[in-house]
């Protein structure tokens, strides 16, 4: 994607987001009484308009710019290599299940399958002896540090406990 | 006298060195591990620092914000590869220094240098801190708001190459922290009905998020076998210069650590920029300006000095002001802010002891790099040795821990990576993380002291016109948008006019 396109592209998606919170504010939040008292739907409406005078800003300067202002190297790898959309999605559900997992079954259960997933799924490791010594590592590495030297509160299931 | 005392006994407690000591070694393997920022270290001992006193905490920040910005300069000097943006510089004489064999003496130069230009940066940022706040003094809401607005109007330095994307990322900071309870009338504000979402998003969490998930997915997103990981290392270990050596570039040293200081008290600009600057400047007033960038020893002082008084510096807007000059320091003023010290000049009533704590913290933490990079350059150099994508695991359990230890709720480890991938997103697509942190800082009491002003006037603006500070303040925050606008439309008629000699 060309930079133009890809600032059209933002531009556009953030124009829809500030009308939709705009909408949002005025539908949701009252307003003030007046004599001084502005209220607390004066800021988040203000931002809102600035980001969709913004937005259109950014859309109008793609616009007047345009792909004949375009330098050829634009056409960028940069971008094409720099959003990795799988492992951004991966993440995301990781990450989520992680939260789920420490809820339901503890730190000391959830941190060891977390981390051998992680390593399995995204980095592709295949050796036992290296999933075994970080998923256990890093899990008792981090009991001992967090629980027990420092006294931070890691989670303890609602399902199971062994922390 | 009774204020330093009580200093003391705050920063010299063991609880406070081991703080300290931990935030200084965390800092400096962040910092030697290219793409591994102490930014991302911050961002992670920011937790910790939630269960500890102020002084340790804030030591324990500032610990890791000194170790990191020393410990660029391992992998600048033996890889070539500088840990951190603001050891770039050190690269260019650093490296070849290596390639000669006198990785040793680098290291240790680098240092001696780097604590120097530190303590130098302390001493002017303990003078004029105080002559800052006592100016501040006499604020009232409406001298605060528009002292803020010029705080945010920094945008401008942390923008990037676009100042339209850096404004969009600063509003979206704003309109985040504007979710969750109103401070002033308790009124839910985008909650839709969350009770987790009536505490609106916590600063920790977004922080984590902004910093630490971005790297996580660009480290597992790379290619393992195309991965720069270093395969051959010289055996080193740090050789302390000679006094003939210091004393030989005394002077060079307090020009860097002048630089260094003076540009890290300009909000958004930052170390990278003061070892650039310090690098050109030993390089202009050398006697042999020639032997630059071939392994010259001043190429590495120069750098080190500057980047490491720049932490100095970057505390006299933070401390006497509230303005966070870039991601770090925004980061050690949510810590600040959380421990119930509230950066302006009554900071320096209502905590002196806290502040002149927090000086001595400083000093203590390039006790702990000094001898952390002294005695545990072997150890580091094997850490270099540990791929990025490793490294990561262990960094997205502690960002896990991190968030959900703040309030024991996994509903902030889901926030955390909402907003982590939405960073990485946005990252890609070119708008700038650093802007959005000095929203949802600055955020808050832009609002507050905006409506407490108007409630004081009755609503009639005259109070934002009458008053010279307010004018001050907002002909410099003008003053800076169209300084960066003009420089905006000379890159690009620069860019413009290449393109047409290459056509030509």
């Amino acid at each position: 994607m060309t930079d133009h396109k890809l600032n059209y592209v933002i531009g556009f998606l953030l124009l829809v987001l500030s009308v939709v919170w705009t909408w949002l504010v005025i539908d949701t939040i009252p307003a003030g009484f007046g004599e001084g008292d502005i209220g607390p739907r004066a800021f988040p409406l203000m931002f809102g308009l600035c980001l969709s005078g913004l937005s259109v800003l950014l859309l109008l300067k793609s616009l007047l710019n345009g792909p004949r202002n375009e330098p050829e190297h634009s056409l960028t790898a940069e971008y094409q290599l720099s959003i990795h959309w799988l492992p951004a999605v991966l993440i995301l559900i990781e990450i989520s299940a992680y939260g789920y997992l420490l809820k339901t079954v503890g730190f000391v259960i959830a941190t060891p399958i977390f981390v051998l997933f992680v390593m399995v799924v995204n980095l592709r490791i295949r050796s036992a002896k290296m999933l075994l010594g970080m998923s256990i590592g890093i899990t008792l590495f981090c009991w001992l540090i967090f629980e027990k030297a420092l006294g931070i509160y890691l989670a303890n299931g609602s399902w199971i406990n062994l922390g | 006298m009774e204020h330093f005392l009580n200093a003391f006994a705050l920063a010299l407690t063991p609880m406070s060195i081991a703080a300290i000591g931990l935030g200084s070694l965390v800092g400096l393997i962040f910092g030697s591990i290219p793409g591994l920022t102490f930014t991302v270290a911050l961002a992670l001992a920011l937790p910790i620092s939630f269960n500890l006193d102020a002084v340790p905490a804030i030591g324990l920040l500032l610990g890791t914000y000194i170790g990191g910005m020393t410990g660029g300069s391992v992998s600048a000097i033996l890889l070539g590869i500088p840990g951190t943006p603001s050891a770039a510089a050190t690269v260019l004489d650093g490296y070849p220094m290596t390639k000669r064999g006198d990785a040793s003496i680098a290291l240790g130069t680098a240092v001696i240098v780097s604590v120097f230009g530190g303590i130098f940066s302390l001493a002017v940022m303990i003078v004029s801190v105080d002559l800052v706040s006592k100016v501040a003094i006499g604020f009232g809401p409406a001298e605060i708001f528009a002292l803020v607005l010029f705080g945010f109007s920094t945008i401008c330095g942390l923008c990037g190459n676009s100042l339209i994307k850096g404004l969009i990322a600063g509003v979206l900071g704003l309109m985040i922290m504007t979710i969750g309870l109103d401070a002033i009338e308790g009124v839910p504000r985008m909650t839709f009905g969350s009770v987790n979402m009536m505490q609106g998003v916590n600063l920790l969490v977004a922080m984590i998020g902004l910093f630490a998930v971005p790297f996580i997915i660009e480290a597992f997103s790379e290619d393992p076998s195309k991965s720069a990981n270093p395969k051959k290392m010289a055996n080193v270990r740090p050789e302390l210069p000679s006094f003939r050596l210091l004393f030989r570039n005394i002077g060079l040293m307090i020009r860097s650590s002048l630089i260094g200081t003076g540009i890290g008290a300009i909000p958004g600009t930052g170390g990278a920029i003061a070892s650039f600057l310090a690098y050109d400047n030993a390089k202009r007033f050398s006697k042999k300006p020639e032997t630059y960038g071939k392994g010259n020893i001043e190429g590495v002082i120069a750098p080190e000095t500057a980047n490491n008084a720049v932490t100095g510096g970057t505390l006299i807007p933070l401390l006497s002001l509230g303005i966070p000059g870039d991601p770090a320091t925004a980061i050690v003023l949510a810590g600040l802010m959380i421990h119930g010290l509230v950066p302006g000049p009554a900071l320096f009533m209502n905590h002196a002891a806290e502040v002149y704590g927090i000086y001595i913290a400083v000093i203590i933490a390039y006790a702990w790099v000094l001898g952390l990079q002294l005695l545990g350059i072997r150890v580091f150099v094997h850490v270099l040795r540990v791929p990025r994508e490793i490294l990561a695991v262990v960094v997205l359990v502690l960002c896990a821990i991190g968030a959900y230890s703040i309030r024991n709720s996994e509903f902030d480890i889901y926030a955390m990576a909402i907003i982590g991938v939405t960073a990485y997103v946005l990252v890609a697509v070119r708008i700038p993380i650093t802007p959005i942190i000095l929203g949802m800082v600055l955020g808050p009491t832009l609002e507050n002291e905006f409506r407490t002003a108007m409630m004081l006037s009755e609503g009639k603006m005259d109070i934002f016109y009458t008053s010279p500070t307010v004018i001050v303040f907002f002909s410099l925050a003008a003053l800076l948008i169209v300084f960066q606008s003009l420089s905006e439309l000379k890159m690009k008629r620069k860019e413009k006019q290449k393109e047409d000699l290459s056509d030509a």
